[in-house]
């Protein structure tokens, strides 16, 4: 009968401080997460070269010597050149011949990666700068905007024709056939 | 008329107290998602390097199918890290078969090596490391960069 009168509430849990501890859980996460996306340049090597496999008989005006020496020195085709000078080359040769010119890379092993990195990107921008026109073009937008049908067809229209002469172990220096371009 | 204690006497309101029981809640849910959508790097890189920067890199897509090779210093040495183990290149052909034999077949065609290259390594290392890939037919590389917009 009294017991109704007397009966007590149950104090309310004081929850002010859990936003604080959520809080810094939330901060520690935020710090100690990597949020980097991996970036990078995709390249398709060439598969090892067969014994007794000819080299392909590249017609020599349609080759670019692209060479890095000890010292990061960038050379076409025996001149000195700078990466930017690299890109308009290269632009110029793959639009004249989209499908027959090669570029041939050779770096030497005292080169930096850095350089031989640099080298990979002028290359690869020359490349993506005929392909954002041709979409421009013939799409009438950003290569980026394009379908997967449409890109397959610029990629067809522009190929990366980048060789690789990884020097073989007896320091002959080998030819590899084409390294396909990377998918954009 | 009113009476004149009230004109002079000044209503005391008391402001409400904002209820802030949802608030742990809210943040709760901003825990979760950053929980969920962050990748914690697995590898422990225990080699020093800093990647080049290039304004041509693109998104690396399908991380399951990706391996990271690490080439950076380790006091005057350059060393090479494959996911978690320093190798010799002589020895990345076997380790690229033994990750294969893990994977799924899908993944296994889309396999990528990931190069995290320190600026300054000589281009020797890169190239042994390269022949090596080829002759384990893993040939599709990716050099990761920095972009410079």
């Amino acid at each position: 009968m009294f017991r109704k009168r007397y009966r007590q509430q149950i104090p309310e849990l004081n929850t002010t401080s859990t936003a604080d501890i959520s809080f810094m859980l939330l901060i520690f996460f935020l710090v100690t997460s990597s949020m980097d996306t991996d970036k990078g340049l995709m390249r398709q090597m060439a598969p090892p070269p067969m014994e007794h496999e000819q080299p392909m008989d590249i017609n020599k005006d349609l080759v670019m010597n692209v060479s890095l020496d000890a010292h990061d020195q960038l050379t076409l085709d025996g001149k000195t050149v700078t990466f930017a000078q690299l890109t308009e080359e290269v632009r110029t040769m793959a639009s004249i011949n989209p499908t027959g010119h090669v570029v041939a890379i050779q770096a030497d092993r005292e080169a930096t990666y850095e350089a031989y990195f640099r080298m990979q990107d002028a290359v690869v921008s020359a490349y993506n700068s005929l392909r954002q026109q041709y979409a421009q073009e013939h799409y009438g937008k950003a290569y980026q905007r394009c379908n997967a049908e449409e890109r397959t067809a610029i990629n067809d229209r522009y190929p990366q024709r980048i060789s690789e002469g990884l020097r073989v172990g007896d320091g002959t220096s080998g030819m590899n056939p084409i390294e396909k371009g990377g998918q954009p | 008329m009113r009476p004149m204690r009230s004109m002079f006497h000044t209503h005391r309101h008391n402001v409400p107290s904002l209820n802030v029981a949802s608030m742990p809640d809210l943040i709760f849910t901003v825990l979760f998602f950053f929980m969920i959508v962050t990748h914690m790097r697995s590898d422990e890189v225990k080699v020093r390097l800093q990647v080049p920067e290039g304004s041509e890199v693109k998104k690396l897509a399908n991380k399951a199918a990706v391996v990271n090779i690490y080439i950076g210093r380790q006091g005057d040495d350059w060393l090479v890290q494959l996911n978690d183990d320093i190798v010799k290149p002589e020895e990345i052909p076997a380790r690229i078969e033994q990750i294969r034999a893990t994977m799924s077949p899908e993944l296994v065609e889309h396999l990528t090596v990931s190069f995290r290259a320190d600026r300054h390594t000589p281009m020797g290392i890169i190239q042994d490391v390269k022949q090596a890939l080829q002759q384990s037919y893993a040939l599709r590389i990716n050099y990761s960069a920095t972009e410079i917009k």
